[in-house]
């Protein structure tokens, strides 16, 4: 039966038990195993260098390194950390990042950072860049992050 | 391991270690809370060379104080991510709460990569934050001349094939009043409101 056969008025009782059936039947959705939020990536010009942040949950019960990030929006994506040392800020590759289980990686101004390369097109307010995480157990995690000024 | 820069004349130094000289120094002679400073207050402020920039556009830009008109500088380098980003999209915070006032204040962006960041380049990448922002770059003398006098150090670190080399740098904003003297510093982290404060009593 197809929902063309049915006369129109009674659409809605049909949609209203499908909707009741899938309630009933619905699973919690399973809880990814990286989450990432609170992303944004800054502003830049067309072949000049951007910098992206990014928070990301580990929800599996080992520990997971992000090992790479991979994106075409930029020649290339690097992860480095700022480090500070006698008022001298130096910048670190970080290309093996543990996070333990059920640990959050905070990237954020001033430390762990991923340096966007050559980005391919000018990057303003509004606009994004679209990444892959990639993980230890061979995850890719794709996150789209928005362009801000913070 | 720090590479070296070679600069003007074929001389070769290790900014790094020279500038941590005068850096110690300058703070040495800072102290938190001297003359009334959110920053660290430089006690007794220092008098500043004038130096001169050449603009992309060939006219020039002066360190010179100029009356009621303070400088706010930091010197970076246009490939870096993090720092030098932060540092400006803070003062574009910094000239939102000043207001009007803002227009006096000379914020100005020195290069310590001329190799790389052109006047032009430099001057893009201090306006992309705010049209009003000044990016210079001056040749190895200029920026060797400049570098010294403010105690910044710089060195080229080894990178990969994509970013080319990395540049460590000084990190800290510094405040100049208008009648050319180094009053204060902002070590990065420095909430951005320090700043604010300070240029608020300066005008």
């Amino acid at each position: 039966m197809t929902l063309h056969a049915l006369p129109a008025r009674r659409l809605p009782l049909v949609m209203a038990m499908g909707a009741a059936i899938s309630c009933t039947t619905a699973s919690a959705p399973p809880v990814e195993r990286f989450v990432v939020r609170s992303s944004w990536a800054r502003i830049a010009d067309s072949g000049a260098t951007s910098g992206a942040y990014l928070e990301i949950v580990n929800n599996d019960s080992v520990s997971r390194s992000l090992i790479a990030v991979i994106t075409d929006d930029a020649a290339a994506a690097e992860v480095h950390e700022t480090m500070q040392h006698e008022e001298v800020a130096h910048m670190m590759p970080r290309t093996d990042l543990p996070i333990a289980a059920g640990a959050v990686l905070t990237m954020q101004p001033g430390g762990l950072h991923v340096m966007l390369v050559d980005v391919r097109r000018a990057l303003a307010v509004g606009d994004s860049v679209r990444l892959r995480l990639r993980f230890s157990d061979s995850t890719d995690v794709p996150v789209t992050v928005p362009v801000k000024t913070l | 391991m720090r590479d070296r820069v070679s600069l003007a004349g074929g001389r070769v130094v290790d900014l790094l270690h020279r500038g941590m000289w005068l850096v110690g120094a300058l703070l040495l002679t800072a102290c938190d809370l001297s003359g009334g400073f959110k920053g660290m207050a430089v006690d007794p402020p220092r008098e500043m060379p004038v130096v001169a920039f050449t603009r992309s556009d060939g006219s020039r830009f002066m360190t010179a104080p100029e009356p009621g008109r303070p400088m706010v500088l930091f010197f970076g380098y246009t490939h870096c991510p993090d720092v030098c980003p932060t540092t400006l999209a803070d003062w574009k915070r910094v000239r939102a709460r000043l207001g009007d006032d803002a227009k006096a204040v000379r914020f100005v962006f020195v290069t310590v990569d001329p190799d790389r960041d052109t006047p032009a380049v430099a001057e893009r990448y201090a306006r992309m934050y705010d049209p009003s922002f000044e990016g210079v770059s001056g040749d190895a003398l200029t920026t060797s001349r400049m570098m010294d006098a403010f105690g910044v150090a710089a060195a080229r670190e080894p990178g990969t094939n994509a970013t080319g080399y990395l540049v460590s740098h000084s990190s800290q904003v510094f405040l100049v009043d208008s009648h050319g003297k180094l009053v204060a510093l902002y070590p990065f982290g420095t909430g951005w409101d320090a700043l604010a404060a300070d240029l608020e009593r300066l005008l």
